[in-house]
Order: C-alpha cells, then structure tokens, then sequence
C-alpha cells in the first residue's frame, strides 16, 4: 500500500504523462515547427516501463497510459500546450546565446523533449535535469533505447537495456552522465540533506551562468519548500556565477475558475499548494523579492504572452503574427473565452540574482505585467 | 391535412404580411392555430411515444439507434417547415448554450419552469463539450415534436458535422452506440434547424450575431438554410460573430465570423425597428453579458462550463409586457453521477 505522501507523488509524477500526451497530440495536429522527434521516444519508454513503477501493475498501466493518450485534446489544449513550449523554448534559447557558455538546470523536467533540443541546437550548453528517481529512470531508459535520443545527448551505446520487472526496474540506477548532459533522481523536498545534495552539486556547474527552469513543478509543494529550494540554488551561486529561475505556473487568482481547478485537480488527488497562498502576480512578486530575496523579478501572464488580452494596454504578444496565423489556422477554434480564462490563470515568471554586471539583457525585448 | 396552413411559412411574401399582422391579436391567434392544426398530426400513438422517450431521457438514458431515427423522422417533419426567422411569441424564457451539460439542462427547467407550462427559445449549441451531447440533444428535439408551438430551438455553430467531429459530439456517439449512425442522423436534423428567431417583432435571437452581408431581417429569410453550416457567408456569420468594444467590423478570432461593434448592433436594430439582439455563443461568468449599451444581450446558459470555467449560468425571462428578468442559476449537483469518476477536464500539468 501507499502511504498518503507516496500517493500524493504518484499523482504528481503522473502529471508528466498529462504533459506529454498534451505534447503528443500538439505535435500530431502539426503545431510544432519542425515537428518534436523526440516526443515519440519518451512514449515508447512510458509504454514499456510504467508498470515497473510503484503503484502500477500491468493492467493499471496500460489502463492509465490508454486514456490519457487515446483522448483528443481540445484545440484550446493544444494551443496553450505549445503556446507554452515555444515561448519557454525561446525564452531559454536567447539566453543561452546571450551568455553563450551556460547552463540550464531542468527541475521536474520528467518527460520534456525540449531539453533533447537545446542540446541538439545549442552546442555550448549543459543541461542538467532533476526529478523524481521513478520518472528519472524512465527517461533514462528512454535515451538508452532510442539511438536518436542517444546521439544528441552524445552517448551512445549499441546494448538496448531490458527491464522486465518491478524488481530490476527497482535496482536500476537512476542517473544518467554525458558530456553536456546530466539526469539526476531526487526528491527535491529533500535539498538540504548532505547526500542529496552533494550529489546534486556534483554535476552542477556553479561557475556557469545558470537558469533554473520549473513548469509545473513548485506548485505542487509549499510556499516554504519552494522558498527552501529557490535559497539552496541561490547559496550554491552566491558570489560565483549568475543564476536565474523561470518559472511557469498556475494560479488561482481567488476566483470561481481557480476555486473549480482546485476541486478538480484534488478530485485527481493533486494538491496545488502555492495556488491560493500565491494567488496572482502580484504576490508571487512579492514572495520572489521579499521572501526569496531575488532583487530583479518579472512577471507575466500567458493570456497576455499570447496576445490575448492586454494589446490595448499596450502589452506586445512574445508570439509573432506569422506564428500566430499559423496556428490560427490548424484547427477551428471555438473556444476564446474559455482560452482567456484558462490562460490567464497561468503566470511565467523571470527572476534574476545578477552577478557583477551580468544581467539577461534580452529580457527588456518581451513585455511583462510586472 | 393542413398543407394549407403550411404554405404560407414557405412564402416570402406571405410570411412577410404574417410579420406585419403579428401584433394583431387575432392574426395572431390565427397563426397559432395554424400550428396547433400542425400539432394535431401527431396521433395518440406518436403522443404516447414521444411521452415515453421524454421520461427514459429525462433520466439520462439515451434512445436506441432506431429511437432516434424514428425521432429525427418525426423532427424534420416539423422543423421543414419553420422558417429561418422563425416567429415567437411572448412570454417567453430565452436560453443560450448547453452544450451536453445534461443535468444542468434539467436544473435550467426546474428554474424556468417545465416545458409547456413555460416556453422556451433555445439559441444553440447543445452538443459538444458535456459528456451528454447524445442525451441534451435527444431530450431538446423530443420537446419540439411534442410541444412544436412550445419550445423552438435554433441551429447553434456546433450544430454542425465539420464541429462535432472536434469538440465531442461525434465521439461520443461513437462511444455511446458504437457506430456514427446517430451522429450521421442528428447532424442531418441540425441542417433543418431555423437559424434565428424573432420575439415579437422586438427581440432578434440567434446564435453568433450579425453579418456584414446582412443588413435587414428580410435577406435572413431569403437565405437557404437547409445545408451544413459554410465556411464564410452571411449563414456562417449569423452563427459565429461575436459584439466586441472596437467599432465597426472586426476580424474574428475564432476563425469565422466577425465581431461587430456598437455603431453596427445600433444600426441594425434601427433598420429593423428591434429594442434587442439577443445571442448566446460566449461564455459569461454571471451568465449573461450586456454589450453595446443594452443593444446585445449575451446568454450562456452552461454552468460551470466544460466543467472548468466555474461561471454561473443564466436564462432570460421576456413577459407580456416585454419587461425582462435573468434568472441565474449555479451547476447542479449531479445525482448517480459521482465526481471521482467523472475525468477530470484537461489543464496544463
């Protein structure tokens, strides 16, 4: 049996399967451009592995794994899906060609791809992702598997690795080394412990300009460990390299669409913790500058990002109109309103501990809230 | 046989000298009469049946395949002859989308009052989204054959093959009867429904909003409409088009459509001597949403819609005298459908 916290866990690791379907079926209906190769690989990995995961048996997995990739997803989905991806993709890009010798730290990345392409596309980056040891393992053996996803993280090997049961998937090692790569099973609410951190820090590069990056990973825990966390990487950089966090995130905003996801995602047994403590922009402001004491903090929100709202009080889109016009055009959609209300209630966040006199300077080229 | 009676619905001219007298108390009972004559070729037997179907719906139990056949059959027979301006009317209590949310449906008459006692106009968009397309729609269409003169229920942008094949409808007949027939045949009805309705002379109902190829009621009633819904054109823009703040014609950012400002709500219920345009098609968190100074009203009658938006619903009640009241109402508690079952609706994780 679970114990609560474990269950709890379960839920929130099955969020990257919500994530990836998402990703999937954007990808299928043609929104990414070039379509993500790397999208398929990972499913491959789920299919094959997530029975081997505490919790599942064979039958639950195949259960779970055929109604969250068999669904249609609603075009509103699908264009937040990759609203979301592109302007976190670009965002993360132009920072690594500002400072070109970097790093990105992925926390929770579970079953991203866009790690696969910054790797691919940007060679003097390093990027490092974290994340529970289950999902970890996984994507683990998704790379192993998959000579695509072997070459472009640059390790190579010509054994395929066969797990075929609870019990070796259980004994294999969650992490993952390669030149510019690194994937590291933790649990984050657990930092501050010496072992989990020396191995952390192990493959971190605390001399590099660094970007700490979280989607849909701090709301799951509390304001206090997210503030824990967010001073554990600030410590391990102070006075050695500049670091930033970008963050994407819902919000409840204290209203009856925030109060409706809160009984809905705790229908499904996940806990938004920071969702009413940090309601909307303004005090997740205050939360990154006061109480984390980040001096340079911008906020937005992805209604506004996407040029939904906020035109007329003078707030550029981050997304271009030939993008825009593109998407536009790939599936009908009748459902405007409901794509404010929904993107409104996700916040992008960039804050900044600038070291000397490196600051991201491309971050005045987008408009924030805040 | 009343084919007499039935002429005049398909005769512009006529149609027109129908509008005109329609204040006329006594034309008016006239043209009622014509439709209870209609009303009188459903037999005992029919009567009976359709009572039957109502029930078994009412608890949320869809029709058999041949059921619906027999109901659509029944259906067309009514709805032919309804035109695209189809006259209404008061009292009566006008409601926007519903969009499968069956037992929100089944609230919506507990506040208004059940069907016949109180009429009702529906503005579209019944399928889709809800897990009970099948159910919302097999119920709406039952009610129009049973009480014709009672209930009319206009074409909405999701009464359509190419949406339904996106938003849910299709799927879940597929799901529900394991075959596309019942969708084949219900988006076949959907070419039959009238696309706008017109209270009194006063209040102009439909769907999306207005045209720029529209400039007057009389070109609504010289379009066809018995065909699925086009691209672009005026049929298009009647069920798509939103009011917006900027003035003027807009580009819609749906796709379809347009969006139409004050200056365009005020001069076409000027050309058209209207006091209302009222429309459905956008959500709104009370329920409903004046636009253009009172020009537009907005009626959404899906509570907490898809399950997520967490908005309140409304329907708006027009009696003798005109004089307007919204009734807002929020979901029901949905009995023998327990909430951990039911799939949570999609965010981003």
């Amino acid at each position: 049996m679970l114990s609560p916290r474990q269950r709890q866990d379960k839920n929130v690791r099955a969020t990257d399967l919500d994530a990836l379907s998402c990703r999937s079926s954007a990808n299928r209906k043609g929104y990414f451009n070039p379509p993500d190769v790397y999208i398929d690989e990972l499913i491959i990995s789920y299919n094959k592995h997530l029975q081997f995961c505490s919790g599942y048996t064979n039958l639950s997995a195949s259960r779970t794994l055929r109604s969250v990739f068999n669904e249609q997803k609603f075009p509103l989905i699908n264009r937040g899906t990759y609203l979301r991806t592109k302007v976190l993709y670009d965002l993360v890009s132009s920072f690594c060609k500002e400072f070109a010798a970097c790093q990105i730290i992925s926390l929770g990345g579970g079953s991203d791809t866009k790690s696969f392409q910054w790797l691919e596309n940007i060679e003097s980056v390093r990027v490092i992702e974290i994340d529970f040891v289950e999902s970890v393992k996984i994507k683990k053996l998704a790379i192993l598997n998959s000579p695509k996803l072997s070459k472009v993280v640059g390790q190579t090997s010509d054994e395929s690795v066969i797990i075929s049961s609870h019990q070796s998937f259980e004994s294999l090692d969650p992490e993952f080394h390669a030149d510019r790569y690194h994937l590291i099973g933790c649990d984050l609410r657990e930092i501050k412990e010496k072992s989990v951190s020396d191995n952390l820090y192990k493959c971190i590069d605390t001399s590099l300009p660094t970007l700490v990056l979280s989607e849909c990973v701090l709301c799951y825990l509390s304001p206090e460990e997210n503030k824990m966390i967010l001073n554990n990487f600030s410590e391990a950089f102070l006075n050695k390299a500049y670091l930033s966090f970008l963050i994407y995130e819902p919000m409840s905003l204290n209203d009856t669409f925030g109060t409706t996801m809160t009984n809905n995602l705790s229908n499904r047994g996940l806990n938004l913790y920071t969702f009413d403590h940090l309601p909307d922009l303004t005090s997740r402001y205050k939360f990154m500058h006061d109480e984390c004491c980040i001096p340079n903090v911008k906020l937005t929100d992805m209604s506004t990002v996407a040029g939904y709202e906020g035109i007329k009080e003078g707030f550029k889109p981050w997304i271009d109109d030939a993008d825009l016009l593109r998407i536009n055009k790939l599936e009908l959609v009748d459902e405007i309103e409901e794509i404010k209300l929904l993107f409104r209630h996700y916040c992008l966040c960039y804050a900044e501990l600038p070291y000397g006199d490196k600051h991201f300077r491309s971050l005045e080229a987008y408009h924030w809230r805040i | 046989m009343d084919a007499d009676a039935d002429v005049p619905m398909e005769d512009v001219s006529d149609e027109r000298q129908l509008q005109q007298s329609y204040d006329d108390a006594a034309s008016h009972h006239s043209y009622q009469q014509s439709y209870s004559l209609k009303n009188k070729e459903l037999s005992k037997s029919n009567i009976n049946q359709l009572d039957d179907w109502i029930e078994k719906l009412g608890k949320c139990e869809p029709l058999s395949e041949n059921e619906v056949k027999t109901l659509c059959d029944m259906a067309i027979e009514v709805l032919q002859y309804e035109q695209n301006v189809q006259p209404v009317s008061v009292p009566v209590t006008i409601c926007g989308d519903v969009h499968g949310q069956f037992h929100d449906l089944m609230e919506l008459f507990k506040i208004g009052g059940p069907c016949p006692d109180t009429n009702y106009l529906f503005m579209g968009d019944y399928v889709d989204r809800g897990y009970y397309s099948v159910e919302t729609v097999s119920y709406l269409v039952c009610m129009k054959v049973r009480f014709p003169n009672r209930i009319t229920i206009l074409r909405g942008n999701h009464e359509s093959r190419q949406i339904t094949q996106v938003y849910g409808f299709y799927d879940e007949c597929l799901r529900k009867y394991g075959s596309a027939t019942v969708w084949k045949l219900f988006t076949d009805l959907f070419d039959y429904f009238p696309i706008t309705a017109l209270v009194d002379n006063k209040i102009f109902c439909l769907h999306g909003g207005l045209s720029p190829m529209i400039e007057t009621i009389d070109q609504v009633r010289e379009l066809n409409r018995i065909q699925e819904v086009p691209h672009e054109g005026p049929m298009c823009d009647l069920l798509w088009s939103d009011p917006d703040d900027r003035g003027g014609w807009g580009i819609s950012p749906r796709g379809a459509g347009f969006t139409f400002g004050q200056d365009i709500s005020e001069q076409f219920n000027h050309t058209n001597d209207l006091s209302l345009i009222a429309r459905a098609h956008q959500l709104a968190m009370e329920g409903y949403s004046w636009w253009h100074q009172e020009a537009v009203v907005t009626i959404f009658s899906a509570p907490n819609y898809c399950y997520r938006c967490g908005n309140q619903a409304a329907i708006m009640e027009v009696d003798e005298q005109h004089a307007r009241q919204f009734l807002q109402y929020d979901p029901s508690v949905r009995p023998g459908e327990p909430t951990v079952t039911r799939k949570t609706p999609d965010y981003f994780l």
